[in-house]
């Protein structure tokens, strides 16, 4: 057996084991909000955040996905962002957002072994991406034409 | 009954999508394995000079930063620990790079994730390390200004406590 068939099985596994997890995260966050539109909790979420998230150019039911991934990870977001229907344009900039700044409760006590305090973490990440979401919004519209 | 189809719905398009995910993730991990298996980024670490010193990091700093920018922020992190402990890196350069990945780590993972969904793959790839370069740097600027004021202030002190011993 040569020699890279060892890496190639465990990068097979720990893909295997990720899409279990994504499977028990992403189904039943999508079930969940596709149940909370049903009963048009999703709307009134999203009328509450609509002046907040159009600064991004997104709609307002996109901030349940913006806070799936603060609070739990990206794949919990994805579970949320299958459930509404949103441009490539809005996703990239949803995906920037999350992308900077997700799974906090879990990075930041990682992010604490270097060094870098709680707090001063939380703050960076959170004022970070609103402003990659707030610049790249303002680059599609302005620069791209919308 | 029409819950339980819009349940049932939403479920099998999920499925679907992770499906989708499957196609892609299972060779980007299994490439990620091979550059680990054949240290790739060891290979990288000495051709960083220009980028590390534009942070001011040291060349030390380079392995556990691209290791936390590619494979993660707990292997990136665990790293930094082994580092620390072993005291090649300074307190300030351990806090630069744990601000760097805190803004940019796992990029090939999350990226291909993202990009499943329809986002754009390369503006989601330049915005986060063009940012998380731009605030490194804006943090090393900031941490050394402080210490530098911090070190005049104690040399002042010194200086006064030799002026009236002197005395």
């Amino acid at each position: 057996m040569p020699a890279f068939t060892e890496p190639l099985i465990k990068g097979f596994q720990k893909s295997i084991a990720l899409l279990w997890l994504l499977i028990k995260i992403i189904v039943p966050v999508s079930c969940l909000v596709a149940l909370l539109d049903f009963y048009g909790i999703v709307d009134r979420i999203a009328t509450i955040f609509t002046p907040a998230m159009s600064l991004f150019g997104l709609p307002g039911e996109a901030a349940i996905s913006l806070l799936l991934g603060f609070l739990v990870n990206i794949y919990a977001a994805m579970g949320a962002i299958t459930a509404i229907t949103l441009t490539p344009q809005q996703i990239t900039i949803l995906a920037v957002i999350i992308g900077i700044c997700h799974e906090l409760p879990v990075e930041t006590i990682i992010c604490r072994y270097t060094g870098l305090r709680i707090p001063v973490s939380i703050a960076l990440r959170l004022t970070t991406a609103v402003a990659a979401g707030i610049m790249l919004n303002l680059i599609y519209t302005l620069v791209l034409g919308g | 009954m029409e819950i339980i189809n819009l349940i049932f719905n939403t479920a099998l398009e999920t499925l679907l999508s992770i499906g989708k995910i499957a196609l892609i993730l299972i060779p980007v991990l299994m490439v990620i394995e091979l550059a680990k298996y054949y240290k790739v980024i060891e290979r990288f670490t000495g051709k960083m000079k220009g980028f590390l010193s534009f942070l001011t990091l040291p060349e030390e700093a380079a392995f556990p930063l691209l290791a936390g920018i590619f494979f993660g922020i707990v292997l990136g992190s665990a790293l930094i620990i082994d580092y620390a402990r072993e005291g090649i890196l300074k307190k300030r350069d351990l806090l630069l790079i744990g601000i760097f990945l805190s803004i940019s780590h796992s990029v090939v993972e999350d990226t291909f994730i993202f990009a499943v969904f329809g986002a754009n793959p390369a503006v989601l790839i330049i915005t986060r390390t063009i940012l998380a370069i731009i605030i490194t740097r804006a943090a090393a600027w900031l941490f050394d200004l402080f210490s530098v004021h911090k070190a005049a202030a104690t040399a002042k002190k010194d200086k006064a406590i030799e002026a009236v011993r002197k005395l």
